[in-house]
């Protein structure tokens, strides 16, 4: 009789582990994918955001030296998306982007560039929306790459090795602020 | 697009949120998206034609106010079939937090999600309490939208992570080509103002304005306060002054188009609201309406006011200062009109149209990834994806 509930206890317990491992194994892999998801979702928008530049880089409505220096920082930019490097390397790449659109559009040319309709302000609209989609998507990234860290942080995610082998995701910090180009698209 | 939305409010009575999902769905049905609603309501209630019901919703104390919820296996199974049903390409959940359709949904949906957070005062004791609970499934959520600075703060605050902000809309043109009403423009002698929100509600702050009358109607004698909104009148003007209620006129629920009529008309729009506001979207459509408006310095309304440049601010709980501020106003025309001014043009900001390509920007953002991931691991299953080694999701 004692043996059988210690049996049935034993049992009881196994399923329960069971359970919470398989559970947590879910929660972390239904994590991992919406990392990935925001990952590649926000290397397309940085790609379409260097695309864009380049297009303003060669609207010819900017000075040379302006243009020259926006279409170097779009094509490293277009080129690392491309190639396997470091995250930080990618990082500084694309501040330097940023960085290159603010320099770039200053008042003077914002101004020149609104006020032709045909070519100016839609590849400025086209610039302004793509930026707003990598603050967008870098944001939802970096939340969900926080909650993965979190998670896999608990003991029982440790002691089990529920994460497998996957890398532990790191969150991409770069500036994107371009107040001037105003709210979105 | 295929978007499901989910309100947890019922739809039979106004609110903030619930408007807000109606004008959203609109908009995105003009712009040619499938949009299906999820909400509480009754039976009997008439329902555009994009709204499923969840059933029936019962009234409960929650956060500090009564909302109309609905929830229990029946709703929950409901929900389960809408979401099944729909085939969304991704569901936006407007406060999940809420016990209420959104959470239900919140559990059954595993597609994207996104979710917009309206509160400024989230941690109710029922969150804690559930906390544990609710923080796997809150996971589940791709993006969060907050309506305001505020909003954003409470969410980052309490739940982790970040926002992103994008305000509530307003379809800015149907209040600026509203009628005025003859019978409610106020006129030298007797100026108007008024009053919109359920009376029983004292965060809508028809105490503050009640203690503040007596003084109102001491320094203009003339002065008409027309009070919309549902409720019982009986018990607010017993406890007025006989002068004060005699000023006092009630209009009960007015229609939209009323509304509408009732901001473009008055001499003053006062908004006293006392707290739990995070955002303010009447504000905006007094704007649009080209009112003057009076609000209470909360920081939500601070921040739509532009912190007095768009419409006039009086401190918050205080009676005097808010007669104060009304006897200042209903002796300057000029301010007023400068106030008004000012007003429609900061209200051209929450218009639709840009609101809503802000929202379309976040859904691109958030199918786009999933449709990756799904793209990249639909053969096969959870398990054998667990088990393979050295799957990254690091580096880029």
């Amino acid at each position: 009789m004692d043996q059988l509930s210690w049996i049935v206890g034993g049992i009881a317990l196994a399923v329960l582990i069971a359970w919470y491992l398989s559970y947590g194994a879910a929660r972390l892999d239904r994590l991992h994918a919406r990392v990935e998801g925001a990952l590649s979702t926000l290397d397309a928008q940085l790609v379409r955001r260097a695309e864009a530049t380049l297009e303003l880089a060669n609207s010819g409505l900017l000075d040379a030296a302006s243009a020259m220096i926006l279409a170097g920082a779009a094509s490293d930019s277009l080129e690392a998306g491309t190639d396997t490097e470091s995250q930080t390397s990618r990082e500084a790449i694309e501040s330097d982007l940023t960085q290159a659109l603010e320099l770039a559009l200053g008042e003077e040319a914002l101004r020149h560039l609104r006020e032709d309709g045909i070519v100016g302000a839609p590849v400025l609209a086209r610039v302004a929306a793509a930026n707003q989609r990598v603050q967008l998507s870098r944001r939802f990234l970096n939340d969900a790459v926080t909650d993965v860290r979190r998670v896999r942080r608990k003991p029982g995610v440790r002691l089990f090795r529920l994460a497998g082998h996957a890398e532990l995701p790191q969150t991409f910090e770069i500036d994107d602020e371009l107040p001037m180009l105003g709210r979105g698209a | 697009m295929r978007v499901g939305i989910v309100s947890p409010y019922s739809f039979d009575v106004p609110g903030g949120v619930q408007l807000h999902v109606r004008d959203l769905a609109e908009h995105l049905i003009c712009l040619g998206h499938h949009v299906s609603v999820l909400a509480p309501a009754d039976e009997d209630t008439p329902l555009p034609h994009y709204v499923v019901s969840s059933g029936r919703a019962v009234p409960v104390r929650y956060n500090g106010s009564v909302a109309r919820l609905s929830f229990g296996p029946r709703t929950a199974a409901r929900v389960g079939r809408w979401v099944e049903g729909g085939r969304f390409d991704l569901v936006h959940l407007h406060e999940p937090v809420t016990p209420s359709v959104s959470v239900l949904a919140l559990w059954a949906v595993e597609g994207p999600i996104v979710a917009t957070f309206h509160t400024s005062n989230l941690r109710s004791r029922a969150m804690q309490a559930a906390y544990p609970l609710l923080r796997p499934s809150l996971e589940k959520i791709s993006a969060r939208i907050a309506v305001s600075e505020d909003a954003r703060r409470t969410v980052t605050t309490h739940l982790g992570g970040d926002a992103v902000v994008i305000p509530n809309g307003v379809f800015v043109e149907r209040f600026a080509s509203a009628a005025h009403r003859p019978d409610w423009v106020g006129t030298p002698m007797r100026p108007t103002i008024a009053f919109l929100g359920r009376m029983e509600e004292p965060r809508k702050g028809m105490p503050v304005l009640a203690q503040a009358l007596p003084q109102i109607v001491r320094e203009t004698p003339g002065v008409r306060v027309l009070i919309a909104g549902p409720g019982d009148c009986g018990p607010v003007r017993e406890r007025m002054t006989a002068e004060a209620a005699a000023a006092c006129e009630f209009l009960g629920p007015v229609s939209d188009q009323d509304k509408a009529s009732l901001l473009a008309s008055v001499d003053v729009y006062l908004a006293p609201n006392t707290g739990g506001e995070s955002f303010g979207i009447i504000l905006i459509e007094a704007m649009s309406a080209r009112a003057t408006v009076l609000a209470s310095d909360l920081p939500a309304f601070s921040r739509v006011l532009q912190g007095g440049i768009a419409g006039e601010l009086f401190r918050n709980e205080d009676p005097v200062d808010l007669a104060r501020a009304v006897a200042a106003l209903l002796r300057d025309p000029i301010r007023r009109e400068q106030l008004a001014a000012a007003g429609r043009e900061r209200a051209n900001v929450f218009d639709w149209s840009v609101v809503a390509a802000d929202v379309m920007a976040v859904y691109e953002t958030v199918t786009q990834g999933a449709s990756s991931v799904r793209a990249s691991s639909e053969p096969d299953s959870m398990w054998a994806r667990l088990l393979r080694s050295g799957r990254s999701s690091g580096g880029m």
